[in-house]
């Protein structure tokens, strides 16, 4: 009795422990389903992005060595992470909490089923149900995307048409896209998401201080990941930033840098009392020789 | 006079003797130079013969840099010659047209210590020799305790460079400070010149002296590391070059770190890869310097410790406990 009773204490106290650090998604979410079925290709994607943007935290899957955080990172082999449904793993890869960072501008959405994808290959008895609009084959593919500069307004303009069966070329609305500027380590968010209208038209406002190379010019990259349309993406280069040069850090004539970029007073002081000191010795021997002539002049006198 | 003249007669004799001698010698060393070649060459043409004619190579699986597994005789395996001299050189030159800068969030570091180990690994440094470390701040008694990552903060106006009397540490056009163990004469003057403490002797033989003995010295990674000299921070310039994040950077797990191109004003987070503006990202969370009023110029910005994600315990350094 008093055994049946500790138990149903440990079971409460367990639960209570849990509802604590629960992670609510919300139900509209947790309902999504990845608009592709999970192949191959995708759960080779998916390790990719892994490797790169999971793996630090998160160990690698089946070996038990996340890193020891509160909460901790589970494995993605254990019960506790496949007992996610696919729309919350996504909600919380995209929105994150606590320590788990937001991937909403770092991972595209389609790359997001793909890391779920992977995840879901540790799990042999997970029988994916895929979105029913993409098992109808009813999704458009071939998003194309134009753009274009306004100029005045310092806009970046984007539209978005795609073939449809029957009625030719159709404007996609509704649909997110993002425009990023190509920085060294990374795409920088420019502006915020926006979403299409209805003839397909997104507008980006452009920084007026965001610097480009040399010339100005700034690789742009406007990206569309959506699961009813799929993923677009077009690049363009336009002498749209601040034209900045700057010049190396190792130019500028300073104590530290190297001999030919020597400070120019220094370089002076140090020329002077170079010439300074051995002028003194060569006008002190130069006494001393007249000295001396003087007194073998004076000799010869005085021997004559 | 005459004495001296008879003396210039005899040694010119002499000397036509020699010469005599010397041809004579030559077609004799010759003739047996010829008879050693053709034995030799006889020798080397029939081993070559054998081995042709053997049944069949020793193979060896290798593992190919486009991730395909072929097999190769093991005679025919040659060490890849690294071109030592253009290590120098890009070394010495850097990337052209940029100026890198690192921006730490104190408010997130919680002393996982992953960027010192990801560190050492790299540069085959032992636990307690640091390019990295995170120290264990607290300004005074009633104020809040935080955790502190310190790099190298590779300054615009580098003192540690100033001082050096070889050449060995430099500046970069790119902004990064590094260090020649192949110049460096171990006089440790820099290290006496740095506010930071950034800098570490080698007293006793590096980690891995054995196992990297032989390898290419590479200027940006200070591999294999030298005994008696000096080694430091490097940015990681050897990943920096592939474009990837400084190794410290990617392996925090708690979003630390960020790491960019101040000529493109844009920082990217090494956690999550995503990118900032440097000018903002100072600018909202009042990024400052570490004693900039040394003058020093430091390219490592840190954010303040406010609103800090963790409980601060009190955690003694766990190598120090260890040792």
């Amino acid at each position: 009795m008093i055994k049946r009773y500790f138990t149903l204490l440990l079971i409460v106290l367990i639960s209570i422990r849990l509802s604590a650090q629960v992670w609510v998604v919300p139900a509209e979410n947790d309902a999504r389903k990845s608009p592709f079925a999970f192949d191959d290709a995708s759960r080779k994607a998916g390790s990719e992005i892994y490797m790169t943007s999971c793996k630090s935290c998160h160990g690698e899957p089946g070996k038990n060595n996340a890193v020891p955080l509160v909460p901790p990172p589970p494995d993605m082999s254990s019960v506790r992470m496949q007992a996610n449904s696919d729309g919350a793993m996504q909600y919380k890869i995209t929105n994150g909490r606590g320590t788990m960072p937001s991937f909403k501008n770092t991972i595209a959405t389609t790359d997001v089923w793909k890391v779920i994808s992977f995840v879901r290959s540790f799990n042999d008895k997970y029988v994916q149900e895929v979105a029913a609009q993409a098992a109808g084959g009813a999704s458009v593919a071939n998003v194309n995307i134009k753009l274009n500069w306004l100029k005045e307004q310092n806009q970046i303009q984007a539209t978005l048409s795609a073939p449809s069966k029957d009625k030719g070329i159709l404007p996609v609305g509704g649909a997110e896209v993002k425009l990023f500027a190509k920085r060294y380590f990374g795409n920088l968010l420019v502006d915020e998401a926006r979403n299409t209208d209805a003839a397909g038209v997104a507008l980006f406002n452009f920084p007026k201080d965001l610097p480009g190379d040399s010339a100005g010019l700034v690789q742009l990259v406007v990206a569309l990941s959506n699961e009813a349309f799929g993923d677009a993406k077009r690049d363009t280069t336009l002498a749209i930033g601040v034209p900045t040069y700057r010049p190396p850090l190792n130019e500028q004539r300073a104590m530290w840098n190297v001999v030919s970029k020597t400070p120019i007073w220094l370089l002076l002081a140090y020329t002077i009392a170079v010439f300074g000191a051995w002028g003194f010795i060569i006008y002190v021997f130069l006494q001393i020789r007249g000295i001396y002539r003087a007194g073998s002049e004076k000799n010869t006198e005085s021997a004559e | 006079m005459s004495q001296n003249s008879n003396g210039t007669g005899h040694e010119h004799t002499s000397r036509e003797e020699d010469n005599v001698n010397s041809r004579r010698a030559f077609f004799k060393n010759f003739g047996l130079f010829g008879a050693v070649a053709a034995v030799g060459g006889a020798a080397i043409y029939s081993g070559y013969e054998y081995q042709e004619s053997k049944p069949g190579h020793d193979m060896v699986k290798v593992l190919t840099s486009d991730n395909r597994i072929v097999e190769v005789p093991r005679d025919q395996i040659k060490d890849v010659k690294v071109d030592t001299d253009q290590l120098q050189k890009q070394g010495r030159e850097g990337l052209k047209g940029h100026r890198f800068v690192m921006v730490i969030d104190l408010s997130k570091c919680r002393n996982a210590r992953k960027c010192i180990s990801a560190c050492q690994g790299a540069h085959h440094l032992r636990p307690y020799e640091y390019h990295i470390n995170t120290l264990v701040m607290q300004e005074s008694e009633h104020t809040a305790p935080y955790f502190m990552p310190k790099p190298c903060q590779h300054c615009d106006n580098p003192p540690c460079v100033a001082v050096c009397p070889v050449d060995a540490t430099f500046k970069r056009q790119d902004g990064i400070v590094l260090i020649d163990n192949e110049r460096c004469i171990g006089c440790r003057f820099c290290i006496a010149a740095c506010p930071y403490s950034a800098r570490l002797f080698h007293w006793e033989e590096p980690l891995m002296a054995e196992s990297d003995k032989g390898k290419p010295y590479n200027i940006e990674l200070n591999v294999p590391q030298r005994k008696g000299t000096i080694t430091k921070c490097l940015f990681s310039s050897d990943r920096l070059r592939e474009g990837k994040l400084p190794y410290c950077v990617s392996a925090c797990p708690n979003g630390v770190y960020y790491f960019g191109d101040e000529n493109q004003d844009a920082v990217t987070n090494g956690t999550t890869k995503e990118t900032f503006r440097l000018s903002e990202l100072l600018k909202v969370n009042a990024g400052y310097q570490l004693m900039a009023e040394l003058g020093t110029k430091p390219r490592v910005y840190y954010l303040p410790p406010k609103n800090r994600l963790f409980e601060f315990k009190d955690e003694k350094d766990p190598v120090q406990e260890t040792t």
